[in-house]
């Protein structure tokens, strides 16, 4: 019988596009797990995040780096996003084992895709999608929001002053991507 | 219109989808004698005000929680808005 190797690929894997000084990127080995603070537990969750990850767990609506450049989002009250740079697919038993067992974890490294947007022209191209006010005095450097582009579900990180990390449902990728890419060539 | 989240500030309606009256939070006794009269009520029965009404909003292309909006049905003025979490444990529920 022949023998298959299955190689998990994210579905916008090698994308990599220039508009001008601006770049939009897919990341590469990007993983990403939730955290979720157990009802009557969240003090020991919040120690167990500060041990593990060597950063507070942020405010709803922000984001923190912790050790090895894992950015830690604050969902809401009691849910989280460590997101950070792994090949291996062994995303959930690595924060698990850094919480202990302090919180609920759940790998979301393949239901989600990610691009990075880079450059000057990332905020004009957001704001024709992203209701987001994206003005840095209201979402500076690290502020995080679920919100929805173009009727899909997206997560955005502000990643530095003109640099963006956007999220969405790995299922539409193809149609997330024509959306920020449309948004783009209307403004280069 | 725009709904100012408790937690993530200023967000369009688009991004919420409504429930309804806010009294869905009182939900009866299943064990009490009336318990039939009371789901009757609670299921079916609903004020229709003109002027302030308290009703449930899910913010589902957000963090997915639940609000209390207080908003006037006559001018769409939102007056309050708090987590329905904060609401029903205000009027003591456990969790």
């Amino acid at each position: 019988m022949a023998d298959f190797t299955l190689i998990a690929e994210p579905p916008l894997k090698g994308v990599d596009h220039n508009f001008g000084d601006t770049r939009l990127y897919a990341p590469d080995d990007l993983a990403i797990v939730s955290i979720a603070l157990p009802l009557g537990a969240e003090d020991a969750t919040l120690q167990a995040v500060k041990s593990g990850f060597g950063a507070d767990l942020p405010a709803p609506g922000q984001s923190v780096m912790g050790n090895d450049d894992t950015r830690l989002v604050r969902l809401g009250p009691d849910q989280a996003f460590a997101i950070f740079t792994r090949a291996t697919p062994d995303a959930e038993p690595h924060v698990q084992s850094l919480l202990k067992g302090a919180a609920y974890t759940t790998d979301q490294t393949d239901v989600w895709t990610g691009l990075m947007l880079d450059g000057p022209l990332a905020r004009t191209a957001l704001e024709r999608i992203c209701p987001i006010d994206l003005h840095p005095d209201a979402f500076a450097e690290g502020a995080a929001a679920r919100t929805v582009m173009e009727h899909l579900g997206v997560l955005i990180i502000r990643t530095g002053p003109d640099a963006f990390l956007l999220l969405s449902a790995s299922s539409s990728a193809g149609s997330f991507l024509h959306a920020v890419e449309t948004s783009l060539v209307n403004v280069t | 219109m725009i709904i100012d989240h408790p937690l993530l500030g200023p967000r369009d309606a688009a991004e919420f989808v409504y429930l309804g009256d806010a009294a869905l939070i009182d939900r009866p006794d299943w064990q009490a004698a009336d318990a039939m009269e009371q789901f009757h009520s609670y299921g079916y029965l609903r004020d229709n005000p003109a002027g302030q009404h308290q009703e449930l909003w899910y913010h589902e292309q957000g963090d997915r929680s639940w609000l209390v909006v207080t908003r006037n049905t006559l001018t769409h003025e939102i007056t309050a808005v708090e987590l329905a979490r904060d609401v029903a444990r205000k009027r003591g529920r456990g969790k």
